[in-house]
């Protein structure tokens, strides 16, 4: 009997957690236990930033990562978190299907294989205030957790204070923070409705987590129990990808019925954010050179 | 060698020291950065860099001060060569486990660079290098637990140091 | 391998080390490289590294060594002397007199720090010297500093509230509010059993200064203007949102500093003494929070809290039952983990659990706070109890036993908070109510 531990960084009850937990188990019966998958919820075997290391020198056998959060690395893994890129279910399964080859490759290189990914719902702007344009994020204390979402703040005009996770509820409670970008799902898990009224839903972009194993214990594997994974980790694949859209809808009537205002977002503020997502995409490009720009033309060819 | 040797473990706890104050600086930072924009991005992830050099950097220091803490009830109630024979076999264990960790915390260092290992926050740190204190640091240690070793097998009377507060 | 046969395994090799005197970082991670080789398909030593790295780098330990550093400095200053002067006086009457104001500086400081750890220190560094001087016996003194620092878990803001809030998706806020009236029952409960044991130990009691009328009274609590000052900024800097509950650690090494600079007693060698001090005292601290990062991970791969939290489970325990069977799994495993690895590592198999049984999760979420509370002191493996011989040199197992009054009162804070649910749960329902 072969043994894998499987880190990720989200709690049980999250629905990507929800969803790992099912491909482990659907592993262990089509292989009846010839591979038990051990899932580690909630970081408690490694933390977020640690998981692919861990997965890469395998002292985890396979892990959930989210892509954008490795952006710093090769440029690809973010282009999942340009706003307006893909702003829609189909197109982020799109956008999927084109970056899959190099992230594939890419992971290759590293002694890692993609299993599968799923993308979290759709990113809309939550705000203390109502917005009508770009024009009323100026000024607004935006929390900045990544480079894009800072690169977004610079220019809207929005002040991009950082804060951790940890302290994102007590940021809100004392008024440092009165803006933010993240999913519906990730607000109604962070209880934002608390303290923010108003949820626009921009659909900027959907990251995605991937789960990815280490080359070498794949490889040790027969070939039957190979195909026995390949095979769970494309249901889960499907499964994941409507786990999250019903998360979606569920999620946003969860806030709605927590009193906050959900809405679209005005055309005023869309083509605003768009034109943000323009100077993002084209900044992206620039570093990402003639590999993110094959991916990207590839992307818009589909 | 005596006075290279301690010249090593305080110049090193002084290195630590100042990443004391590089730890207060960044978090500082990232107050001010709330109402005046500074120009240095990231500064939530130096700080945590900062903490961990203060520590590493430190311990062999620490340790010959006698500051880092054990239980030392057995010790005092055994005679003079029970203790001593105690004192090398605890010693003995603390060469061979600051060993492991000194050379993992190396080869850490050394996987994040061939890894191409870069911080995952806004700072886009390469992890080497903040890692490469971690490594000395604990090279430090196990070199202050050799040297201590040494010292008890020469015969140095076990010296279980009271710690004042 | 049974798991049985493991533990027994494990904790032998904890007894041994320690008893040996190994220094306590390393003998955590020996039992964990132990663990791991024997008992896990892994290999250690890089997972080793890994996980080291990242707790001594993580950005919310930060406030644990700035803290301490402004405990060293405060330490060096006028300032507990002061402190002392200015609540002398209100104190004679109260039997214990300044025994509380261990109990008190804590409590007042949890409401700054988020960590049992950096309160019992910050406290302790200003607080021992000063009762000692004034001939107040050790182990009482002790004693009540260790119970009164683990307050820094259940007043707000709390790392551990964090940890858990986010595993059982409760809101942060309500946990914060929930802890503010057990967190006085603690502080309540220490003070009355520092009254008590006073009562039963008069002798032991230094003598009252001389009487003085309520107008030098109050004379004499100008000097507490500093302490107060201090604390207030650090507060009000959190409460007003200029810094986060970890940032104002960094602020109030500041206003220590100026503190220090306005009494006239910050110079060139005060500094380096405090930073060099904060330095070592961090670093020990470290060296044991490295030792039991490791020893969380090997439990994790090894899988030993998870199967004992699946095997209460699978009692089908009534609610009642299973509390107290949580109580004792978890009052099992603090003697060998810290507080934090111990939610991390059990919530995914014991939050169903509870849910399952209908209990209350903010509710539960004080109970596994005080719950971690009592972990921290007791032996082998207590923070609280490391700061301490630290602080004082003396031995673990003295120590230990200067707490163990203070693990039965929150032993009784738990049976309270069972009786009296709304202890907990009436604060945050009245905040959030809108
Ligand atoms: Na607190
Ligand atoms: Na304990």
């Amino acid at each position: 009997q072969t043994k894998w531990d499987l880190p990720t960084a989200y709690p049980a009850s999250n629905f990507h957690t929800v969803n790992i937990t099912q491909f482990a188990k659907d592993v262990g019966d089509a292989t009846g236990g010839k591979l038990a998958i051990t899932v580690h919820p909630g970081a408690s075997l490694f933390k977020a930033p640690e998981i692919k290391r861990a997965v890469q020198g395998n002292q985890a056998q396979a892990g959930e990562i989210l892509l954008v959060n490795f952006q710093n690395e090769w440029q690809p893994f973010g282009l999942d978190g340009i706003p307006f890129l893909a702003d829609s279910y189909d197109a982020a399964r799109k956008l999927y299907a084109a970056q899959k080859p190099a992230l594939q490759k890419k992971l290759g290189e590293q002694g890692m294989m993609l299993l599968y990914a799923v993308a979290w719902p759709p990113q809309g702007i939550y705000s203390k205030t109502p917005l009508n344009s770009a024009a009323d994020l100026k000024g607004s204390k935006w929390r900045a957790y990544s480079p894009a979402t800072s690169r977004i703040a610079e220019l809207v005009g929005a002040q991009a204070v950082t804060v951790q996770a940890a302290e994102l509820s007590q940021a809100l409670a004392t008024g440092v923070v009165e803006s933010m970008m993240t999913s519906g799902a990730t607000g109604v898990d962070s209880k934002l409705f608390e303290h923010l009224k108003f949820y626009y839903d921009t659909q900027a972009w959907l990251p995605k987590n991937a789960v990815i194993v280490n080359k070498r214990a794949f490889d040790a594997l027969d070939k039957a129990t190979q195909d026995a994974v390949l095979k769970a980790a494309a249901a889960a694949e499907e499964r994941g990808w409507a786990a999250s859209q019903r998360v979606n809808t569920d999620t946003l009537a969860t806030l709605r019925t927590n009193g906050m205002t959900v809405q679209p977002p005005s055309a005023a503020l869309k083509s605003d954010m768009q034109k943000v997502g323009e100077v993002l995409l084209k900044e992206w490009l620039e570093k990402a050179g003639p590999e993110g720009q094959a991916i990207v033309d590839a992307y818009k060819k589909m | 060698m005596r006075r290279l040797l301690d010249a090593l473990y305080d110049g090193a706890a002084v290195l630590a020291a100042l990443c004391m104050i590089g730890t207060l600086l960044m978090v500082l930072g990232s107050v001010i950065d709330r109402f005046h924009r500074l120009p240095l991005r990231g500064m939530d992830a130096y700080a945590g860099y900062f903490m961990a050099a203060a520590a590493f950097l430190s311990l062999a220091h620490t340790l010959k001060r006698g500051e880092h803490i054990r239980v030392t009830l057995v010790l005092n109630a055994l005679g003079a060569r029970g203790r001593r024979a105690l004192e090398l076999w605890s010693l003995s264990v603390a060469v061979g486990l600051s060993g492991l960790f000194a050379f993992y915390s190396a080869r850490l260092a050394w996987q994040s660079r061939s890894f191409h290992d870069i911080s995952t926050g806004i700072d886009a740190t390469p992890l080497w290098i903040p890692q490469l204190a971690m490594a000395v640091g604990t090279l430090l240690l196990f070199v202050a637990f050799v040297d201590e070793w040494w010292l008890a097998l020469r015969g140095r009377v076990a010296d279980v140091r009271e710690v004042g507060a | 391998m049974d798991d049985l046969l493991i533990t027994t395994l494990l904790v032998l090799s904890l007894f041994a080390l320690l008893g040996s005197g190994v220094w306590i970082g390393l003998t955590l991670t020996g039992v964990a490289w132990i663990g791991m080789q024997l008992f896990s398909a892994r290999p250690a030593g890089d997972a080793m590294a890994l996980t080291i790295w990242g707790s001594a780098s993580s950005w919310t330990l930060t406030t644990l060594p700035l803290f301490v550093w402004m405990g060293e400095i405060l330490f060096r200053t006028k300032l507990s002397e002061d402190m002392f002067k200015g609540l002398a006086p209100w104190m004679n009457r109260l039997p214990g007199r300044l025994l509380h104001t261990n109990i008190l500086g804590c409590t007042l400081f949890a409401a700054v720090s988020g960590s049992s750890a950096a309160t019992c220190a910050t406290v302790g560094k200003m607080a021992l010297p000063e009762l000692k001087r004034r001939g107040y016996p050790d182990g009482i003194v002790v004693g009540s500093l260790a119970g009164a620092g683990t307050l820094g878990l259940l007043i707000p803001p709390s790392l551990i509230m964090i940890v858990y809030g986010v595993t059982a998706d409760v809101s942060i806020a309500r946990l914060f509010a929930a802890g503010v009236f057990p967190g006085l029952l603690v502080a309540g409960l220490l003070m009355a059993y520092v009254m008590l044991w006073a009562a039963f130990h008069r002798d032991q009691v230094p003598a009252a200064d001389p009487g003085m009328s309520f107008l030098d009274k109050l004379k004499a609590s100008r000097s507490l203007i500093p302490v107060v000052l201090l604390i207030l900024a650090v507060l009000g800097s959190i409460y007003t949102g200029v810094a986060t509950a970890t940032e104002a650690a960094a602020l109030g090494v500041v206003g220590a500093l100026l503190l220090s600079a306005a009494q006239g007693s910050l110079n060139w060698r005060t500094f380096r003494d405090s930073l060099m001090g904060a330095t070592r005292l961090y670093c020990m601290i470290a060296l044991i929070l490295a030792g039991a990062a490791f020893l969380t991970l090997s439990m994790g791969y090894i899988g030993l809290p998870r199967h004992l939290a699946e095997w209460i489970g699978s009692l089908g325990l009534s609610p009642l039952a299973l509390l107290v069977a949580l109580m004792v799994f978890y009052i099992l495993l603090g003697c060998f983990l810290d507080g934090i690895s111990m939610i991390v590592l059990t919530m995914g198999v014991v939050l169903p659990i509870v849910q399952g049984a209908g209990i209350d999760l903010i509710w539960f979420g004080i109970f596994l706070v005080i719950v971690v509370e009592m972990a921290q002191i007791t032996p082998p493996v207590g923070f609280n109890l490391f700061v301490l011989q630290g602080m004082t040199g003396r031995e673990l197992p003295w120590i230990a036993r200067q707490a163990a009054p203070m693990f039965v009162l929150m032993m009784g804070a738990l049976g309270l908070i069972y009786v009296f649910p709304e202890i907990a749960t009436w604060l945050p329902q009245q905040v959030m109510r809108r």
